[in-house]
């Protein structure tokens, strides 16, 4: 029981982050139907960035204890970052090939990615070794249930990622601007022609995809005390499975993407807690491929037959 | 009637909550020339998607030459000789007009992939045969001249006179037309009209027609089904079916 | 294309042509190993053997993602279990039969200063066999890999196959380490022999076996293959797939088989791929080799080419496995560049180098002419 609640939390905490992060996945594919591969970038750019920012504010501001206040700033600073990044590389590299074929965006988005990898990899930048963020949240267990400890930071994390998800949902059903998200997700010719101003809101995703991702950056770099260099495969894996959980979910819808997140998380944490543990990656394939060959529009995805 | 090549028995296929066709029925007599109208929404590609095997109808039975398609691929009912073309033309746009044609000659050949690889004497004749075959369907069609040109680059009659040659490479029993007149100019109409009766001349077919323009319609086949909804209203003769008033109503709407 | 049908040739003469290629290919593979080999050092040596194993893993991929347009993303999976296949097969064959992991004879016998023994002596020829074997095992699994493509179509593909490489990398890497005794050899069975392929350390003691001798005889042979089918009533088949499948549904193409047999035919040559990779001097085969990153840069190079153009693969694989050693000079910027150009190119030459066309259609330089001389290309020959 109490291996089962541990594990329970555990899967929570990852399934959440998982969920941030295929957000972006899912809010691109919708509308520009490729898979945005300089995504998991995104998020190391997140982790990073705030990692940076963290110890420099601590450097300059010489506080004897962190005050509560800076997580907050460090990740507003992250999702400024990432948003910039995020907005630069939809104008100048996704852009020019919104008529190509999809194979070019998909080689395109492989070039970004190993781009921002290989940038972030300079010795200028963030160099080639492993650190580790300043503790921002208290290092507290706020609760014990037999022997399962409930962390602040698991707690922080989980809270912090659900709020975004459900603020995001209300954007995306509740206002304008996610009306014209679905319109353009939709059918971008005929959104464009009932004036919705297709780019902007091209834009606008991209934006708000890198600023979760951002947040999921953040949560990891909080979460996992030494954040690996830009260029590890362990962050193209993290955004896999991100990807993974997007289209379990059901590509292209929001909802799904969460659902799905939280899907791979519990697979994943009790797949290694009670089979085995160095065969995680092999099990969220695994349901990747019996998700797909059985219900191809993942959970909550709807099918489009084509027409003929 | 004659001996029916192509028969259907009561065919209805739904999308969700529409029923874009229902209860429809055919029997398309060998050599013959039938006409399906209808304004539009009314089915028509729809019937020829269930035919050919691209959707599977709910209810119905299809068959051709007596024997049964359904359940059947695709390419399986081509095998069997159901060709056709598309409305919106689905050319191979990236190969050659000459290529177009040749795969088209690919299900009739008999020597395996080993041969292609080693290239021996039956590949060479069988290709030396699609080649042959295609360059004269091609003539047919007056595109013998392009062979060479990308499909895409082709002028719009030339790429749905491209689509026929094509569908006809397949050697069918039966050709499903699907708006062959579209976007074409009056003069390329009389000729479509001349090359229609040609190709049943020529090979034999059967030919079911999709088609909007009456001119066309009227003028080429012997009988005609009316669509309206997914409903057949009305099946007969050109003179019976334009005398009669619910296809008028169809076509002119009530008020 | 002439219109006119040649005499048809007699029965001596057709075979003479079919089979002449691959004889070709041998003579060309004899003068890569007498006439190149001794004359380069080990290091440009060692760039020509890279050069022609990933010209066959892109002319390979060009046959799934080129010719019938399915996205597969796996396609070091293939390599990387071809590559596991023929190095067990020697290494543990070798160790039983002779007690020891070396190579014996072997084009590389000579040059490593060994004794120099001629070269199809017992080591070339389990060489040989292990290659093939890989090449079948891996096709086995191209097999499997093929049937999702039945029911997927594009990204959703191209994501399986993704996960079906990785999944091939941690399954090596739970395998147990590699014997290394004589003895632990001939007491294990034959069955669990393949379970002691080294685990997450790489499978280390695989004989070198592999030389230019090698490496362009299935660099000939794969192209000869590859360029066979595309200009065969077969490789039209598979075109009219990438062009538009319900078209080709249409006429009478079975989509799903040719889908299947371009993925078994791609995954056998990448499974040669890899035991020419895994025999090869001075590479560590680890579970990385089935990783995605080999897997992109599979796609990139096929992607560069054109997809689909046989010859503009092999020219991207020369330039990919090249351009990085053209900007060692900045090492530290060359990835950096290298995703540049990638980008740049996708946006200037979306088609790649030469489209779905070969180097020698004149079609291909069309565009040339036409920005030249300001008029209409003529339409260009075919074949
Ligand atoms: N794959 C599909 N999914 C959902 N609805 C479909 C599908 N295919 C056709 N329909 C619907 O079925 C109805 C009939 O369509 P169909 O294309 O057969 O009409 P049509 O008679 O060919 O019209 P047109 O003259 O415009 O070509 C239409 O309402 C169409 O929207
Ligand atoms: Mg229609």
């Amino acid at each position: 029981m109490d291996q089962f609640l541990q594990t329970l939390m555990g899967a929570l905490a990852i399934g959440s982050l998982y969920a941030l992060i295929a957000l972006g996945y899912t809010m691109v594919y919708g509308i520009l139907k490729f898979i945005n591969f300089a995504h998991s970038d995104v998020v190391v750019l997140g982790a990073w960035g705030s990692l940076v920012f963290a110890r420099w504010a601590e450097r300059t501001a010489g506080w004897s204890q962190t005050p509560w206040y800076l997580g907050g700033v460090v990740l507003i600073a992250a999702m400024v970052l990432c948003g910039t990044v995020g907005f630069l590389v939809e104008r100048l590299a996704y852009k020019p090939l919104r008529r190509a074929p999809r194979i070019n965006v998909l080689i395109t988005a492989i070039g970004v990615s190993l781009f921002l990898q290989n940038t972030g990899q300079l010795e200028a930048v963030f160099g080639t070794r492993p650190a580790s963020i300043p503790r921002l949240v208290g290092d507290r267990t706020i609760a014990q249930i037999g022997l399962v400890k409930i962390e602040m930071l698991d707690v922080v994390g989980l809270f912090t990622a659900l709020s975004f998800m459900l603020g995001l949902d209300w954007l995306v059903f509740r206002t304008k601007i996610g009306r014209a998200m679905r319109a353009v997700s939709f059918n971008p010719q005929t959104a464009g022609l009932m004036g919705v101003p297709v780019d902007r809101v091209i834009s606008f995703t991209f934006v708000l995809g890198s600023m979760l991702a951002a947040t999921g950056g953040f949560l990891w770099a909080l979460k996992y005390s030494q954040v690996n260099q830009p260029a590890d495969t362990g962050w193209t894996l993290l955004g896999l499975k991100a990807f993974v959980a997007a289209v379990v979910g059901g590509i292209g819808n929001v909802r799904g993407a969460m659902l799905g997140g939280l899907a791979i998380g519990l697979l994943e944490q009790f797949g290694s807690a009670y089979l085995s543990s160095s065969l995680s990656d092999v099990y969220v394939f695994s349901l990747l491929i019996v998700v797909l060959l059985f219900r191809p529009s993942g959970i909550l995805g709807s099918t489009a037959v084509e027409k003929v | 009637m004659s001996e029916a090549i192509l028969q259907a028995r009561g065919v209805s296929k739904s999308f969700g909550g529409l029923r874009a066709v229902s209860e429809f029925s055919l029997s398309l007599p060998a050599r013959g020339l039938h006409g399906l109208i209808g304004p539009n929404g009314a089915g028509k590609t729809t019937v020829f998607n269930l035919l050919t095997g691209v959707y599977h109808p709910s209810e119905g039975e299809i068959s051709l030459a007596g024997e049964s398609l359904l359940g059947l691929k695709p390419h399986k009912r081509a095998a069997a000789g159901l060709a056709r073309t598309f409305q919106n033309i689905r050319l191979f746009a990236e190969l050659s007009v000459l290529d177009n044609v040749r795969i088209a000659c690919h299900l009739r050949t008999t020597h395996s992939m080993g041969s292609a690889i080693l290239r021996l004497p039956k590949h060479r004749r069988e290709e030396r045969a699609i080649v042959r075959r295609s360059m004269e369907l091609l003539e047919v069609f007056d595109l013998a001249g392009r062979a060479s040109e990308d499909a895409r680059n082709l002028p719009y009659g030339d790429q749905r006179r491209l689509e026929i040659a094509r569908a006809l490479a397949t050697e069918p029993k039966c050709l499903l037309l699907d708006e062959p007149a579209a976007g074409m100019n009056p003069q390329e109409k009389v000729d479509l009209r001349k090359l229609i009766h040609q190709i049943r001349e020529r090979f034999g077919v059967a030919i079911l027609l999709i088609e909007h323009d009456m001119g066309v319609v009227m003028n080429l086949c012997e009988r005609i089904t009316v669509l309206n909804f997914g409903q057949t209203i009305a099946a007969g003769t050109p003179e019976h079916v334009q005398s009669d008033p619910k296809v008028i109503e169809a076509y002119l709407g009530t008020e | 294309m002439s219109h006119e049908t040649p005499p048809t040739p007699g029965l001596v003469s057709s075979l003479v042509r079919g089979y002449m290629p691959f004889v070709v290919a041998v003579g060309v593979a004899i003068v890569m190993q007498v006439v190149v080999r001794p004359n380069v050092d080990p290091y440009p040596a060692k760039l020509l053997l890279d050069i022609g194993i990933n010209c066959i893993l892109a002319v390979s991929l060009t046959m799934v993602n080129g010719f019938t347009g399915q996205f597969s993303m796996g396609h070091a999976g293939f390599m990387a279990v071809g590559g596991y296949a023929s190095g067990a097969i020697t290494y543990y064959t070798s160790m039983r039969v002779w007690g020891a992991g070396e190579a014996r004879g072997g084009v590389l016998s000579g040059m490593l200063g060994g004794e120099g023994l001629p070269w199809l002596t017992v080591g070339d020829g389990l060489f040989l066999f292990s290659l093939i074997v890989g090449g079948v095992v891996a096709a086995g699994l191209g097999y499997l890999v093929g049937l999702p493509s039945l029911r997927l179509k594009g990204d959703y593909l191209a994501i399986v196959t993704l996960g079906f490489g990785e999944i091939v990398r941690v399954v090596i890497q739970q395998t147990s380490p590699v014997l290394t005794s004589a003895e632990e050899v001939r007491q294990a069975t034959i069955l669990q022999l393949p379970t002691h392929v080294g685990g997450s350390l790489g499978f280390s003691g695989i004989p070198y076996y592999t030389g230019l001798f090698w490496v362009y005889l299935g660099v000939c042979v794969t192209l000869i293959v590859a360029f066979r089918l595309k200009t065969s009533t077969f490789g039209r088949a598979f075109l009219s797939i990438r062009n538009d499948e319900i078209a080709a549904e249409a006429m009478g193409v079975n989509t799903t088989r040719y889908k299947v047999w371009a993925f078994v035919i791609a995954a056998f040559f990448a499974g040669i791929a890899g035991g020419l990779f895994s025999h090869t001097l001075g590479v560590g085969l680890s579970p990385e080799a089935a990783g995605f990153l080999r897997s992109f840069d599979v796609i990139i190079m096929v992607v560069l080419g054109g997809l689909g153009s046989i010859s503009g693969a092999v020219a991207a694989a020369i330039i990919v496995t090249l351009l990085p050693e053209w900007l060692r000079g900045v090492a530290e910027y060359r990835m950096i560049i290298y995703a540049l150009a990638l980008i740049l190119i996708m946006i200037f030459r979306p088609k790649g180098l030469f489209g779905v066309r070969e180097v020698w259609d004149r079609a291909t330089w069309a565009w040339l002419s036409r920005r030249k001389s300001g008029t209409g290309a003529r339409g260009g020959a075919r074949e």
